[in-house]
């Protein structure tokens, strides 16, 4: 790029911003607008269902969407988030490790939450009022990338050819969903899921999902974000090469840490690096019995592709 | 997909399945000649659930059989287990299989008369766990694996030296459930092709060495209506917490005791194909936790080993520890406390024992 140019672009933020935009190739917002309503989701696919959920929705004439829309921003960004709560319970907004106010935001009203993300990573954002709100649907993943929007875990961190953000999660439909969803009253000792997803999908469509299915060509690094916004701890265990933990909800490793799977625990985070290794195709799913089923249909729970090619 | 698609659809080609079982049904009847000089002879073996060591290079063809076990509380429960071809020697869990690092394992798995189940789920296979095979031996029928029988061949690098494991990967969450699993361990090999006695790679060397297999039962899913997709499957109750195949329910029923030389050091793999959290210790009698090193997870070395008196082993994952044992003689009792995965809450009778004598 010619010198004169460069020094031009330099005068503006806006020009730094439209600059940013082109590199990363992808829009870059600092401020965002969310709604939290009651609604139906559906998990496609034998043994899926329609669940009654809360959740997050950035589109103010659209219902909940599970998980909530993705928030990004790069390190050291200013971010403005404006929750409104269009339901009929109170709820709050936090994103872990990022945000700590947890003030309750009455039906009805609103709340506009202003911070910097300093650090790269991933984070949980969820209504942290209880575990039946989280459970309910309210979550959704925080991306905080490199400054510059560049292929690297964090400035100066390891390097990735591709990146996928998983978010798991798990639903009680009949004991929690569907009750609480009515306006019943939830007895939280018992929780049995029946409902494991990837990336707010059963298994059958998130092994067909571009942006889940971890695909890359053979000797390219994956830099794979994992966020467990379920009840239930989760083990992801991957088929033809072994990762490498650099991120363990939100403390970096030191010295990246070898595995084969990797147990997540519920309401926390992890990112790995996925060297693909092998031609061809390769299930990654949790490795605990019923959590790989959607009601029971082998394959339609927690699981997705690894493509090598 | 379209790739995994026309992948199932080659493995339903009759003329292929037939093949296969041609391959299959003629492997099984060359094994049966010589099935015992398949299991190694392991001096240094204290334990494992008694089970048949095979080494992963001898060709051995392993079958499925139903293995009825008598539980603590008197009730009955059917397990489906691999063993060697021609040995009488069948358990839950199935044979060790070991190779040798940079050796090309070479074994079979024939399901002629093994119980399964009906379409889509008929048939058993051998996914090597945590040896990042090649999608042809990988042993997943949703991306081409043959379920009647197949014969499975790959060589692993020193990275992998270390304890993996192998299971049936047909509908895993009643396969592996039902007993479809063993331990698979990579070793350090001399300049001969011999078996060293080290850790990993570069690791300390261990005196002497001792399986360990993690599992838990719900009896629900071992049910005669717990097949295909059924709702049976949406939840998961364990009754019974085993160690190589036996419950211990206390320090005076261990599920396994074994007997090594004090001073010497031993190491214990951890092979995690339990469906809950887990939580391992060695206690002497006293009670009072007893340190030990973590040297690899999921079979490769951690950047540096960690003493620490408590570890958790979750599901899928395997742990390679040591340990050296006092002076003076004396028992340990190295256990396992299985806890939900919700809130890490202990099971009852979650906690298995095993003793150690030295
Ligand atoms: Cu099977
Ligand atoms: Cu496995």
């Amino acid at each position: 790029m010619d010198v004169k140019i460069w020094r031009m672009f330099k005068r503006s933020e806006w020009y730094i911003a439209v600059l940013l935009l082109m590199f990363s190739g992808a829009s870059w917002a600092s401020t965002y607008t969310l709604y939290i309503k009651s609604g139906n989701w559906v998990v496609n696919g034998s043994g899926g269902a329609t669940i009654k959920v809360w959740g997050f929705t950035d589109a103010p004439t659209a219902g909940p969407i599970v998980p909530g829309p993705l928030l990004e921003s790069q390190e050291g960004e200013s971010v403005t988030i404006t929750v409104y709560n269009q339901h009929t319970l109170p709820h709050n907004f936090v994103v872990r490790g990022i945000t700590t106010d947890q003030t309750q935001i009455p039906a009805g009203g609103n709340r506009t939450y202003v911070f910097t993300t300093s650090t790269a990573g991933v984070y949980l954002f969820s209504d942290t009022i209880n575990s039946i709100n989280r459970e309910m649907g309210l979550y959704g993943a925080f991306v905080v990338h490199a400054a510059g929007g560049i292929n690297k875990a964090w400035t100066n961190g390891p390097s990735f050819d591709i990146e996928r953000l998983w978010v798991v999660s798990d639903m009680d439909k009949s004991r929690w969903n569907d009750i609480a969803g009515a306006g019943g009253t939830v007895n939280t000792s018992v929780y049995k899921p029946n409902y494991f997803m990837m990336n707010g999908m059963g298994g059958f469509d998130a092994m067909r999902a571009p942006n889940t299915v971890l695909q890359g060509n053979v000797g390219q690094v994956g830099l794979v974000r994992i966020v467990n916004a379920g009840q239930f701890d989760e083990s992801l265990h991957f088929h033809a090469n072994h990762f490498q933990i650099i991120d363990a909800d939100g403390a970096r490793l030191s010295s990246y840490e070898p595995g084969d799977t990797i147990n997540v625990k519920a309401g926390t985070t992890a990112m790995l690096l996925y060297k693909f290794y092998r031609l061809g195709n390769y299930p990654m799913h949790v490795h605990t019995a019923q959590m790989e089923t959607a009601n029971g249909v082998y394959l339609n729970g927690a699981a997705t592709l690894i493509v090598g090619q | 997909m379209k790739a995994l698609f026309s992948l199932m659809q080659d493995t339903l080609n009759a003329a292929w399945v037939s093949r296969l079982l041609t391959l299959a049904i003629g492997l099984f009847f060359l094994m049966d000649l010589a099935p015992m000089e398949a299991v190694a002879a392991m001096g240094k073996m204290v334990g494992g659930g008694g089970v048949d060591v095979v080494n992963a290079t001898s060709g051995a063809t392993l079958v499925v059989q139903m293995v009825n076990k008598t539980m603590s509380d008197g009730k009955n429960v059917p397990f489906w287990v691999f063993c060697v071809s021609g040995s009488s020697n069948c358990h839950l869990p199935g044979p060790t299989l070991e190779l040798g690092v940079g050796q090309t394992a070479n074994f079979n798995l024939n399901v002629m008369g093994a119980p399964q189940e009906m379409p889509p789920y008929q048939g058993h296979t051998i996914h090597p766990h945590g040896l990042d095979v090649l999608q042809s031996e990988d042993g997943v029928p949703e991306t081409g694996a043959a379920v009647l029988g197949d014969n499975y061949k790959f060589t692993v690098d020193t990275r992998y030296v270390g304890s993996h494991m192998y299971h049936c990967h047909v509908h895993t969450v009643k396969h592996l459930e039902m007993g479809m699993y063993a331990a698979f361990v990579v070793k350090a090999v001399d300049n001969l092709g011999n078996f060293t006695n080290v850790i990993n790679q570069t690791g300390p060397a261990f005196d002497y060495e001792w399986n360990w297999v993690l599992s838990t039962v719900d009896p629900a899913y071992h049910a005669d209506n717990a097949v295909g997709d059924s709702t049976v499957f949406a939840d998961y109750n364990p009754k019974y917490f085993l160690v190589n195949g036996s419950e211990g329910l206390s320090k005076t029923a261990p599920a396994e005791t074994v007997t090594a030389a004090a001073g010497k050091k031993i190491a214990i793999r951890l092979v995690g194909i339990h469906s809950v959290n887990g939580t391992f210790q060695i206690k002497d009698a006293n009670g009072s936790s007893q340190s030990f090193v973590i040297y690899n997870r999921d079979g490769f070395a951690l950047p540096s080993p960690q003493t620490v008196t408590s570890l958790e082993v979750n599901p899928g994952r395997t742990v390679d520890v040591m340990a050296t044992l006092p002076a003076a003689s004396g028992a340990w009792y190295p256990q396992i406390t299985y806890k939900s995965l919700r809130n890490a809450a202990a099971y009852t009778n979650g906690t298995v024992y095993t003793r150690l004598n030295f």
